[in-house]
């Protein structure tokens, strides 16, 4: 089976670059990071903190409206809205980024435990259950009353449940595998549990984990704006898009301060539009049922 | 079957007394402050002291707990303590419950027929403007935050179409435009999973086989294709139309709908540990009943699915 | 499938259309005040609650024995005359008669007594009842804070009685020269005793549980969503109420959603927030729908910690020497532009909500002098603080003293609290304000986001601030209650362990100050005089920098602000009696003439007084 030519991940990179859509949102994918990463060090960037104050007068330049000066405008306290935007973007895709990577990892090792070993699946079903039906936010604001305001309490707090539907999804298709015939002849043969999984049952999991991952970005930002609107979000002095996009929600009335809400809110959905996407793409072209 | 939801239900009440208990302890974590509300500061220090003691908060946790599990025993639900206090939780559920449940369902129903029209269309490979159309939508629901077109939804459609912005319960004009928004992410669900099912049943040996036999198209689709992909959709119904008494913090808070939503992170932030007991205890059921609910569905509707043997999904 | 979407447009359309012809989406009674209101009550048992959106609907329901008129003169209400006997201890109150209570159908329940206010101190007083407002009435009345705390159980030796059916008497501990004020709290309202046994445990937890004897009855409350005041028929001054009913509608977005609705005409008054007031002051035709909002007498103040208990990595220790330096602390004093931090939420106008004293002006007058202009107060009063060269003047000697016993930059920890977006932006025009002024050399401030779950109790009572921004109300119409946060019973500051300040008796110089103030209980004027002395000192020896009153802000609105009570504590002015609606919304202009002109018959008011 092994030597019959076929190469999983080849064959899912080919079925990919077909898309040419996802390609393009990949590319501009990575440009964006790639700007956002060295927006600090461009010549004539701003402070995304600093207020910026009149020279004359002495007084804060609040609300200027995008110009030559403030390319973004500046903010009801006279901040610049070009720097605090990439600067809350660098923020919430780190966030993103991050318990993208956190759910996946965790929910991938328990769900294969619980899924292939059966003197465990009690004991995590049962944990599972619990936590599951444990309210987020008491957990949420517990854990906001207990620790600092910031990026790691963020991250802290989305991981600790986050990777419950992850851990589900890939114990119920390892289930479902494990006891499929050619599977179960390789255990009567003598093969190793590991290289079972690795060869056999990993593969189907790629598709479904990285359409998850990808997913989980534009899922972690969106919960960072959920939990800002409830009160739990970063300090205004750490911009997110979240707390961004929560303090322009009250411009939506306003006219000619609505650019405070419309730019947090493009690049957001440039954010999550690529990585849906991308992912969606991803999924099909690495499911081994489409490679036919 | 009987065996499998006497043996499923023993568990649940299991888990759910553990849920209860951990919320329970959780709780009493929160800061003391937090159950003077807002009126701490003008509060002397033997006022504090005699507030926190008439709330029971002094006793040891294990009396407290004692006293917890003989109250929710006998059916009592308590008496909130910060959100309306003095009035009983169970008052303030049976006003709030019927409006979510009721904007709930209205909204599943819509986002049911919708999204599972628009899921099998955009399967079927003849529509292609729709597929497209139908990818759009998904893609920008999931991707712009609910909080921003929600409200851009409201401000806008209710001044083109000379809309009252809030809801009024005797002027059912006034509902349509939360039923609507909320049907809108729902949808797109339904239909994405929807399309999933349908085409991987479509790319079943079956399928072809019986188009190569020369069936119509629409024949197969609709006695085979369609019903064999809607049943892993019938799982989680249960589960989501009980969940609608939760109801939506966003939608509640713009039409000014006295639901159920937000409610639990209300009563959290405000301490109010009987209200937040019996919102916890209502939701772990829910979810529970739910999920068994709709395992025992499957199985009807699909004899191959065998209930007891453990591997089933959960 | 297509049908059916053509079908649900085609009734869209259809329904739109039919009700595109009407405009106002709520029927509009005849002289109805239609509001949106985004803080929902917890309760409606007045006797018991201590928060500003309680108490400013129930004012609206029960009336207080003495109210305050639109000057801020107490008048008769409820009590029709009183007198207090030579060592003030003693006070004695005619009720009015022919006073009915009603219930929330606008029945009539029965007639009210004297003995109702006797009963509605007991309930107070039981503290199983957890009034948050016992504590008011136990400071004032004999033998109640011992009836509180079950030291005695007979209710008869509380220095309240009803002499007869029209005549109630207050006894007091001490001499209060303030109690009339007092008076307005809750906790002196009156209740049924027999309708407190009928409805036991349910006392106020809805309309249906509560009486009514004020100028509005609630006939329906859904929490969260509408409540409805209707003018109460019995009402004993109706005369004098205007508006027959009043809409609220709870809207948890009301900031975003309000003003929008107050343009389409669903709502006649709606409070503009910083957010918004830029759009609104600019746009031609909104521009003319809104006028100034009046402060309040909240006052706001920035305070040194002289017990820093924050973590070591903040140098708690280098702290202490420093603020225990004069000139470092009156440096920050005189560099702090408060100006630019009242830009964030007044970015119009800022200067009306500056205050240079503890005490809001307008507050309380010696005589025709307004106790912010009394002697030692009034060059605070009369001048900004902030003075960019004195600043620098002070640093210079500052780190001359403090050189090799205090290691620069001093870091100066201020939390605030992160849920709230205006003390977030305020503190970060401060932070980078004063560093500015006096260079980072000198001060590092950090400024620390705290979670709002148990905030003040876990930052500011635990001391874990360098300076910090705090705010009081006032209790009572005397200054004596602006020295509340800044006593050694106080939880939130530790001005007595400042060094250098030791006085007589173990007390220092600021306690004995305020000590000698509050003694005077005869000779008001004087009285105030000394109470003036004593928050100058404060200011003087910068423990503390005056900050702003709160209020102020704008709306468009169809309510004249003068019309109604005008009393030191806000809730009072929640009472809707007396209001009209006005035809069109109130401009700018005709706020600011009304102003002048309230201003103007407030000061002939005081010099009649004052013969």
């Amino acid at each position: 089976m092994m030597n019959s030519g076929y190469s999983y991940w080849n064959s899912t990179i080919r079925a990919f670059m077909k898309n040419k859509v996802s390609l393009f949102f990949m590319a501009l994918m990575a440009v964006f990071i790639v700007f956002i990463i060295i927006q600090p060090y461009l010549p004539n960037q701003k402070s995304p903190n600093v207020i910026y104050v009149d020279d004359t007068t002495g007084l804060q330049l609040i609300n200027m409206p995008p110009g030559r000066e403030f390319w973004f405008g500046t903010n009801s306290i006279g901040q610049d809205m070009w720097a605090r935007i990439w600067s809350g973007t660098r923020t919430s895709l780190f966030i993103g980024i991050i318990v993208a990577l956190w759910e996946n990892a965790i929910g991938l090792i328990i769900g294969v435990i619980w899924g292939y070993v059966r003197r465990l699946e009690n004991i995590i079903t049962s944990i599972y259950n619990v936590i599951n039906n444990l309210p987020r936010v008491i957990i949420l604001i517990l854990l906001a009353y207990t620790m600092k305001p910031g990026v790691l309490t963020m991250i802290f707090t989305m991981c600790i449940t986050g990777w419950l539907d992850t851990a589900r999804i890939v114990r119920n298709i390892v289930v479902i595998i494990r006891d499929r015939e050619y599977n179960i002849a390789s255990r009567i043969l003598g093969t190793p549990a590991y290289r079972i999984i690795y060869r056999n049952i990993l593969p189907y999991l790629v598709s479904v984990l990285v359409l998850k991952a990808t997913l989980s970005i534009p899922a972690a930002i969106g919960y960072e704006v959920f939990l800002t609107y409830i009160g739990l979000g970063l300090p205004l002095s750490i911009p997110s898009l979240g707390n961004l996009i929560n303090e322009g929600r009250g411009y939506i009335t306003v006219p000619s301060l609505r650019y405070q809400l419309m730019i947090p809110a493009m690049v957001l959905s440039i954010i999550t539009v690529s990585f849906y996407a991308i992912g969606n793409a991803f999924a099909d072209a690495s499911d081994p049922r489409n490679h036919f | 079957m009987i065996r499998y939801i006497s043996s499923r239900l023993i568990q649940s009440v299991i888990t759910l007394f553990a849920v209860l208990t951990i919320v329970f302890m959780l709780m009493r974590l929160m800061p003391v402050e937090g159950y003077l509300g807002e009126s701490y500061d003008k509060l002397d220090e033997i006022q504090r002291e005699k507030i926190i003691e008439n709330l029971g908060l002094k006793d040891p946790i294990h009396v407290q707990l004692k006293k917890f599990y003989k109250r929710v025993a006998s059916g009592d639900l308590g008496v909130s303590i910060a959100y309306r206090p003095g009035v009983p939780v169970a008052e303030i559920l049976k006003s709030k419950i019927p409006y979510s449940l009721g904007f709930g369902i209205a909204s599943l129903s819509i986002s049911i027929i919708s999204g599972i029209t628009l899921g099998i269309f955009m399967a079927d490979s003849e529509g292609k403007i729709l597929k497209r159309v139908g990818n759009i939508y998904i893609i920008l629901i999931n991707s712009i935050p609910a909080a921003i077109y929600y409200i851009l939804i409201q401000f806008y459609i209710t001044d083109i179409f000379k809309l009252p912005m809030l809801f009024y319960i005797d002027r059912p004009i006034s509902w349509i435009l939360p039923v609507l928004s909320l049907s809108l992410g729902t949808t797109a669900t339904y239909a994405l999973w929807m399309k999933r099912y349908m085409v991987d049943e479509l790319n079943k040996d079956y399928v072809k086989l019986a188009m190569a036999k020369g069936l119509k198209r629409r024949e197969v689709m609709k006695k085979h294709v369609f019903l064999n992909a809607f049943v892993p959709m019938i799982q989680y119904l249960p589960s989501s139309i009980l969940f609608t008494i939760s109801g939506s913090i966003y939608i509640e808070s713009l039409y000014s709908i006295p639901g159920m939503g937000g409610l639990l992170v209300e009563a959290v932030q405000r301490q109010d540990n009987p209200l937040v007991e019996a919102i916890v205890l209502i939701y772990s059921s829910i979810g529970i009943i739910g999920m068994l609910a709709g395992d025992v569905l499957m199985a009807i509707l699909d004899p191959r699915i065998k209930l007891g043997k453990r591997e089933g999904r959960i | 499938m297509k049908k059916l979407l053509i079908f649900f447009i085609g009734v869209a359309v259809v329904l739109a259309g039919w009700n595109a012809s009407r405009h106002n989406w709520y029927d509009r009674e005849e002289n109805e005040l239609r509001m949106v209101y985004s803080g929902e009550v917890t309760t409606l048992n007045y006797l018991t609650a201590a928060t500003a959106n309680e108490i400013s609907l129930a004012v609206n329901f029960v009336d207080s024995l003495v109210e305050y008129d639109r000057f801020g003169e107490i008048k008769p209400c409820l009590a029709t005359e009183w007198n207090t006997s030579e060592d003030g201890t003693i006070w004695t109150f005619k009720i009015r008669k022919g006073v009915k209570w009603v219930t929330h159908e606008g029945k009539v329940y029965g007639k009210l007594v004297a003995q109702d206010f006797v009963d509605g101190l007991k309930y107070v007083l039981t503290s199983e009842n957890n009034s948050r407002t016992a504590n008011i009435v136990y400071s004032v009345i004999k033998n109640a804070k011992e009836y509180y705390n079950k030291e005695i159980t007979d209710f008869n030796e509380i220095g309240i009685k009803a002499l007869d059916e029209y005549t109630l008497q207050y006894t007091l501990n001490k001499p209060v020269p303030y109690f009339l004020s007092i008076l307005n709290y809750l906790c002196f309202f009156p209740v049924k005793g027999q309708f407190l046994e009928e409805v036991g445990d349910r006392f106020g937890t809805d309309n249906r549980y509560i009486l009514y004897n004020g100028p509005y009855v609630m006939i329906n409350y859904e929490p969260h969503h509408r409540r409805v005041l209707e003018k109460n028929e019995y009402y004993w001054d109706k005369d004098n109420v205007y508006i027959q009913r009043i809409t609220m509608t709870y809207n948890k977005e009301a900031n975003v959603l309000a003003p929008e609705m107050f343009l389409r005409g669903e709502i006649d008054h709606v409070g503009i927030g910083t957010d918004i007031i830029h759009e609104w002051m600019n746009n031609p035709v909104k521009r003319n729908l809104i006028r100034p909002n009046r402060t309040n007498f909240f006052s706001y103040f920035f305070l040194f910690n002289f017990n820093p208990q924050f973590s070591e990595e903040y140098e708690p220790v280098n702290w202490l020497v420093a603020v225990n330096n004069r000139n470092f602390r009156k440096s920050i004093f005189h560099a702090m532009d408060r100006k630019s931090a009242m830009l964030t939420e007044e970015p119009y106008e800022p200067e009306k909500r500056l205050l240079n004293t503890i005490t809001p002006r307008n507050f309380i007058s010696a005589g025709k002098i307004d106790y912010t202009q009394l002697e030692p107060l009034s060059k605070f009063t009369n001048r900004d603080s902030f003075d960019e060269k004195l600043a620098l003047t002070y640093k210079n000697k500052a780190i001359e003293e403090l050189k090799g016993k205090v290691s620069f930059p001093v870091k100066i920890l201020m939390p605030y609290n992160a849920a709230s977006r205006q003390w977030a932006n305020r503190v970060q025009v401060i932070e980078q304000q004063l560093e500015r002024v006096l260079g980072k050399d000198y001060i590092d401030i950090i400024i620390e986001p705290n979670p709002p779950t148990g905030f003040l109790e876990r930052v500011r009572d635990s001391g874990k601030y360098a300076l910090m921004e705090l705010n009081w109300g006032a209790d009572f119409a005397d200054p004596e209650t602006y020295t509340h946060p800044f006593r050694r019973d106080s939880t939130s500051s530790w001005i007595h362990m400042a060094r250098g300040y030791e006085g007589e008796n173990g007390y220092t110089i600021y306690e004995n100050l305020v000590q000698r103030a509050a003694d005077e209980v005869m000779d008001i004027n004087k009285r105030y005089q000394l109470f003036a002395e004593a928050e100058a000192f404060l200011i003087e020896e910068a423990f503390v920098i005056p900050y702003s009153v709160g209020g102020g802000g704008y709306a468009a609105s169809r309510i004249n602000p003068f019309e109604i009570s005008y009393s030191p504590f806000g809730a009072v002015s929640g009472r809707f009696k007396g209001l009209k609606l006005l035809k069109t919304p109130m401009s700018m202009d005709e706020y600011n003439l009304l102003y002048k002109q309230w201003e103007r018959e407030r000061s002939e008011r005081l010099k009649g007084a004052e013969k």
